[in-house]
């Protein structure tokens, strides 16, 4: 697989999965600096280019609250999960729990398939 | 921070007026906090320090496009939906021009082919350019009001009425049937151009058909009406089946048979008033007709048994 392969399948990956994180993370309120410093904090390294635009697209949907607000003699917007979003998280969340539950032995079994010297034999065999 | 306004003005002039100021608004409180976290971290900042954050972000262009990407002028949904509308309209078109262009050519007195051709393709390609624009600008308008017209459940079906998988050749195409269609209005204006065409100019015309092979185009008439009522089931149906093949396999063998029989009859070609201006004389253009004539015939012929077979097949 070439690197710009696994750079578009990365990115198809996560674009879902950011989504939840975002939701998860604005449980508290968060200007977007604040924000993408809280997701890269938790290992989730996430650039303003996507991140930023991500935030009003969730806002414009309703999922988010915003508010202007004055803090360290700047003008801040800051974001917080709406009625609406916080139900969709719990949802999601659920999603994602059955999601993982099911491929995380998946993905186990086959990485250990994949490492057993037996595979790796036919591999070469092959 | 003057480097800061002016990458978020060059930014805002790529975005819609409507959004312009909110998000201009908040990507520069973000700039803002970004560079105060580089302050931190670095101490003073220069200007080619903020250049070189400002450029890390990106053109100002793909970051407008970022918060507000840009729309295809048709949704991709639609797509098909508007292949098909501009084959159909312009499948129209060609028969349409194909009508113009004939009845202009035989009212001319010189009867060129070649400059025919040319006036039948630019006429077209006239009437194609219009129907593009048109087409897909109505689609555009109609996306633009949020509507997708892909999203019509259209007439019911059944996976029943499918072709049969191995039977590739059962679909049809509509190339095939404009194609079918524009010979057959050819076929009919040309027969009856004594309607078409003034007497004065029908009378200065060099070369013309011989009565009785007037005479028999005009008895076989119907049979080429018939052909372009077939050409339309198929439009309506677009599937081979077994009315259809049978419907097909009769109008050949009429054509291929009538083809034979005029090219074997009587003189089909008489000389006119006017003097003949030509390469070739009647008596040649009258044995290349004949030819011509056998020629075609082979194609009613082909496609008659080929027909043949797929009935065969479709039992």
């Amino acid at each position: 697989m070439t690197s710009s392969q696994l750079d578009k399948m990365r990115l198809e990956l996560r674009r879902g999965v950011l989504v939840l994180a975002v939701l998860a993370s604005l449980k508290q309120p968060h200007y977007g600096y604040s924000l993408r410093k809280q997701l890269q904090d938790r290992g989730i390294d996430i650039d303003e280019g996507t991140l930023y635009p991500l935030v009003r697209r969730l806002a414009e949907q309703g999922l988010l609250d915003s508010e202007w607000q004055q803090a360290e003699g700047r003008e801040r917007r800051y974001y917080l999960l709406s009625e609406q979003g916080k139900e969709l998280l719990l949802q999601l969340t659920d999603e994602w729990l059955q999601l993982n539950s099911a491929l995380a032995p998946l993905l186990t079994e086959s990485k250990k398939l994949s490492q057993s010297p037996e595979h790796n034999q036919s591999g070469e065999t092959e | 921070m003057e480097l800061v306004e002016r990458y978020v003005a060059a930014v805002k002039r790529e975005l819609p007026e409507s959004k312009r100021q909110e998000i201009g608004r908040e990507l520069q409180a973000n700039i803002m906090d970004q560079l105060d976290a580089l302050r931190e971290q670095q101490g003073q900042l220069s200007e080619d320090d903020v250049a070189a954050a400002l450029k890390q972000m990106g053109r100002p262009r793909t970051v407008a496009y970022q918060f507000v990407p840009p729309k295809a002028l048709v949704a991709a949904e639609d797509m098909p939906l508007l292949k098909h509308t501009l084959y159909m309209v312009l499948g129209v078109l060609f028969v349409v021009q194909v009508i113009g262009a004939t009845t202009h050519w035989l009212g001319s007195s010189d009867g060129h082919v070649i400059r025919f051709l040319l006036q039948l393709a630019a006429g077209f390609i006239a009437d194609a350019c219009f129907a593009f624009t048109a087409i897909v600008l109505s689609f555009a308008a109609i996306n633009g009001t949020g509507h997708k017209l892909g999203h019509c459940p259209g007439k019911d079906w059944s996976p029943k009425q499918l072709p049969k998988a191995d039977l590739g050749w059962q679909h049809i195409d509509l190339s095939d049937i404009f194609t079918d269609l524009a010979t057959c209005i050819f076929l009919l204006i040309v027969i009856w151009y004594p309607l078409w065409v003034n007497p004065a100019e029908f009378a200065a015309r060099s070369v013309t058909f011989t009565d009785a092979a007037l005479l028999m185009l005009q008895w076989f008439s119907p049979v080429i009406v018939l052909s372009v009522l077939l050409s339309l089931w198929q439009l309506q149906r677009r599937i081979w089946n077994r009315s259809l093949l049978l419907g097909s396999i009769a109008v050949n063998a009429a054509f291929a048979v009538f083809l034979v029989t005029l090219a074997l009859s009587g003189p089909l070609l008489q000389a006119g008033p006017t003097e003949l201006k030509s390469l070739f004389t009647v008596l040649q253009l009258e044995q290349g007709l004949r030819y011509g004539l056998l020629i075609t015939a082979c194609f009613p012929g082909y496609e008659v048994v080929r027909d043949l077979l797929r009935l065969k097949h479709l039992n």
